[in-house]
């Protein structure tokens, strides 16, 4: 069935109208369920570009597979720990041994693997919030950053024995830090919004800062939501214990030397507006800011950011390792030069 | 004590003959002196007295030499308890030493003070001996060792890959030209046919860490080589290995550590980097013929002046380039993106041990958070644990005598080191610790210094 074939080979190069399989669709739609998170999605989708494909050889599996990753990572501004789930995947498929009958049974095997690991990786989290338990002490008062999953596990874990308070952080310009205090107070425990700029306010109430991760970098060091750097500075200038969590899928071989050696740091961030006027804003913006000048002349007015302006500044930023304590993890508790001898050992091997 | 004195300073001139050979005069007015004023020990001795003392043996050293090697008392001193002295300098040498044993204490306490006073400088140092000419050479060795040697000694051959290549190139033809006695094994007979070769190269110049893991795996291949091979396939199958070594752990890692670092060069980067390191150059010309625009800062210092090498390089290829001495880096690091250089060998402490004045660059840029990345194949990979420049350290040949590299002029030229009270220091590498390292690029990626230690473990090996 040539027709069928071509059709084929076109959806694993690009994301065609003409199609019977949409790595970006599909990754969409398995990211749909709450559970999985970035790198599950994109191990998922992979599995399904593996089903569908008609490679027959290895080679040409392997190139389909960067091609899809490819397509993913394009379609995203923040492709870090989809990336780590696809680099996962494709170093599984690449670096273990398989033996198989034919090479569709391989293919076969591939897919199953990939499920399989996706359906235990969702164990992952609770593994993690029991590790975790043992570090939480009765009458805690924690600090957390924006909303993580596998932190919100861990605290409603911890609060079935012990109690605990919880300060969390309100996470601008995206406001998730509101979701993790709306869920927490619905589970009974206290909780309590700090503004972003308010860290170093709260940091010597707080016994330790607990955090999630979106990867975990080659270094030890973590990529998160922005505000984790700095919340980690303060921390360590306090001497209070900062605690990341990470499942093993997001153990990334990016290595950043800086802030600005990140994959989501373009040009346009922190950049100077060009014309003297401020930064380009719709009429429409203008005009909104002018007639809330004009409704209220308090000093008490709270200003807006604009969003041109919020799309200046960065959504994740670096947290060096020395400034982390420790990485819970499925793999264990790891300090950060542990969490790069297991990447260096998981890649290269 | 001051009877054994007597007898000894006074007695038989002969003795004191002995002490002062072909300056005779010299010899006879000293033990008259001494006869003269009861010889004292050491400390009661005035300070003037002392002196006087002093410039009698100077005169006297000064009479014996004979010619060249400008190795001054205390190098003799320091160097004839654990090697074989130059030829020219081992009349002397020998003299002192008789001079000292029958003489016994105060003759070397005398001559302690002497060497004490011009040799101050270097006592701390003298655990790491100090660099000679080849000398005549035990056993037989290879001319291509011999020249190899000689071209070490005088560093026109310089850095650890160099060397590396160079002693594995070498040992190629060594290994070509044996012939298996009767009787014996390839396997077994060769290894003691290398020991006296490699030890010639370690008399002319301490062996680097590269080499020692070269050879080591060398010796494992030639212990591990098939008894049943007829001798030239077997002569065959180790150059192979040693070419496979060569290309694999060289020649292929410097290009996979092109590529890794490469991509740590953004458009519109300043990069420092120190000296000269062959793999720091490939990565630039490398970023460079990839259509990044940067710019370097090449740092360079006293005496070796590498940079220069590497200045020529670049700014062949069109790369905007500065040049400076250490010193002035402190006004310069402010504008640096990233700080880029080589090893010569790596720690499984982290610690990084390269040439002298990269620990002052890593530090400084620490110090304004620029990152340090430093590219470094894994076979500097060295098991031990450095924590200090100063334990394990090599000095460069001391005097003036390393105005320049490789060296043009002659030794006749240098005035420097005649001077008994100044002693000339130059310690070739330096460490640097984990601290200052932001990122150590190797060929099986990017490892962050504390991990170093995980490498052998990438690679899949227990040792390495």
């Amino acid at each position: 069935m040539p027709g069928l074939a071509t059709m084929e080979t076109n959806t694993s190069a690009s994301v065609s109208p003409v199609v019977s399989f949409d790595i970006c669709e599909t990754y969409a739609s398995f990211l749909k369920n709450e559970e999985l998170s970035a790198p599950l999605a994109a191990i998922l989708a992979l599995s399904k570009l593996i089903e569908t494909s008609d490679a027959g050889t290895m080679l040409e599996l392997v190139k389909a597979l960067n091609d899809g990753a490819g397509a993913l990572k394009a379609s995203t501004s923040n492709p870090i720990s989809l990336n780590a789930g696809c680099e996962l995947f494709i170093a599984f498929v690449t670096l273990l041994p398989h033996d198989s009958a034919s090479f569709s049974d391989l293919k076969l095997e591939l897919v199953r693997q990939g499920q399989k690991y996706a359906a235990e990786a969702l164990t992952y989290r609770d593994k993690i919030a029991n590790l975790a338990l043992g570090f939480i002490k009765d009458d805690s008062v924690i600090l957390t950053h924006s909303y993580s999953r596998v932190v919100m596990k861990t605290l409603l874990r911890a609060h079935e024995r012990k109690r605990i308070s919880v300060y969390v952080t309100e996470a601008r310009p995206r406001g998730l830090g509101l979701r993790t205090y709306e869920e927490l107070t619905a589970a009974g425990i206290p909780c309590t919004v700090v503004l972003d700029s308010a860290v170093s306010y709260v940091m010597d109430k707080v016994d330790f800062v607990l955090v999630g991760s979106e990867a975990v970098v080659e270094s030890g060091g973590l990529i998160n939501a922005v505000g984790s750097n700095q919340i980690a500075i303060i921390a360590q200038a306090a001497n209070i214990p900062f605690y990341a969590l990470a499942e093993s899928y997001k153990f990334h071989r990016l290595f950043p030397l800086s802030q600005y050696d990140l994959p989501t740091h373009t040009s346009n961030i922190l950049s100077f507006p060009l014309s003297p006027g401020g930064n380009v804003a719709s009429p429409q913006t203008t005009g909104a800011t002018k007639s809330a000048h004009e409704k209220s002349s308090n000093a008490d007015y709270i200003r807006r950011m604009t969003p041109e302006q919020i799309a200046c500044n960065p959504g994740v930023d670096y947290t060096r390792p020395d400034l982390i304590t420790l990485v819970f993890s499925d793999v264990g508790s790891l300090t950060p030069e542990g969490v790069s001898q297991y990447v260096v050992g998981m890649f290269a091997g | 004590m001051s009877a054994t004195t007597t007898i000894i300073m006074t007695a038989p001139p002969s003795k004191s003959t002995i002490k002062l050979v072909p300056a005779q005069s010299h010899g006879e007015a000293s033990s008259s002196q001494a006869q003269n004023q009861p010889p004292k020990s050491q400390k009661q001795m005035t300070k003037a007295e002392r002196r006087e003392q002093q410039e009698r043996q100077r005169a006297a050293k000064a009479a014996t030499k004979v010619a060249g090697p400008q190795l001054s008392g205390p190098n003799q001193n320091a160097a004839q308890a654990k090697k074989g002295a130059p030829p020219a300098a081992s009349t002397s040498a020998s003299v002192k030493k008789g001079g000292k044993g029958p003489d016994g204490k105060p003759t070397k306490e005398t001559k302690e003070t002497t060497s004490d006073d011009s040799a101050r400088g270097l006592r701390i140092f003298s655990h790491f001996g100090l660099p000679k000419p080849p000398g005549p050479s035990k056993g037989d060795i290879h001319p291509a060792i011999i020249r190899l040697g000689l071209q070490f000694s005088e560093f026109k051959i310089a850095g650890a890959n160099a060397r590396c290549i160079a002693t594995l190139t070498a040992f190629k033809t060594v290994i070509q030209d044996y012939v298996t006695p009767p009787n014996n094994t390839l396997s077994r007979h060769l290894l003691t046919h290398l020991s006296p070769q490699i030890t010639h190269l370690v008399s002319a110049r301490p062996m680097s860490v590269t080499m020692g893991n070269a050879i080591r795996e060398l010796k494992l291949e030639i212990s591990g080589s098939d008894i049943d091979l007829p001798e030239q396939d077997a002569k065959n199958l180790l150059c192979q290995k040693i070419d496979d070594y060569i290309s694999e752990r060289i020649i292929i890692a410097d290009q996979v550590i092109q590529e890794t670092a490469g991509t740590k060069i953004k458009d519109g980067d300043v990069i420092l980097t120190y000296a000269r390191s062959s793999v720091v150059e490939q990565v630039l010309v490398g970023a460079w013929d990839d259509g990044k625009q940067f710019s370097v800062l090449v740092v360079d210092s006293r005496p070796m002046l590498e940079g220069k090498k590497l200045l020529s390089v670049l700014s062949a290829m069109g790369i905007p380039c500065t040049y400076l001495l250490l010193p002035s880096i402190g006004s310069v690091i402010t504008e640096v993106s990233t700080v880029l250089v080589g090893a010569h060998s790596l720690h499984s402490n982290g610690a990084v041990f390269s040439r002298a004045g990269t620990a002052l660059v890593a530090m400084m840029a620490k110090q304004h958070s620029v990152p340090v990345v430093v590219c470094c194949e894994t076979y500097k990979f060295a098991e031990t644990i450095q924590l200090d420049s100063f334990t394990k350290n090599e000095l460069a040949p001391a005097g003036d005598i390393f105005s320049s590299f490789p060296l043009t002029r002659s030794k006749d030229t240098l005035t420097l080191n005649k001077q008994p009270n100044l002693e000339i220091l130059n310690p070739l590498y330096d460490l640097t610790p984990p601290s200052s390292i932001t990122a150590v690029v190797t060929e099986v990626g990017v490892i962050p210094p504390s991990s170093i230690s995980s490498i052998p473990l990438a690679l899949g090996r227990t040792t390495l």
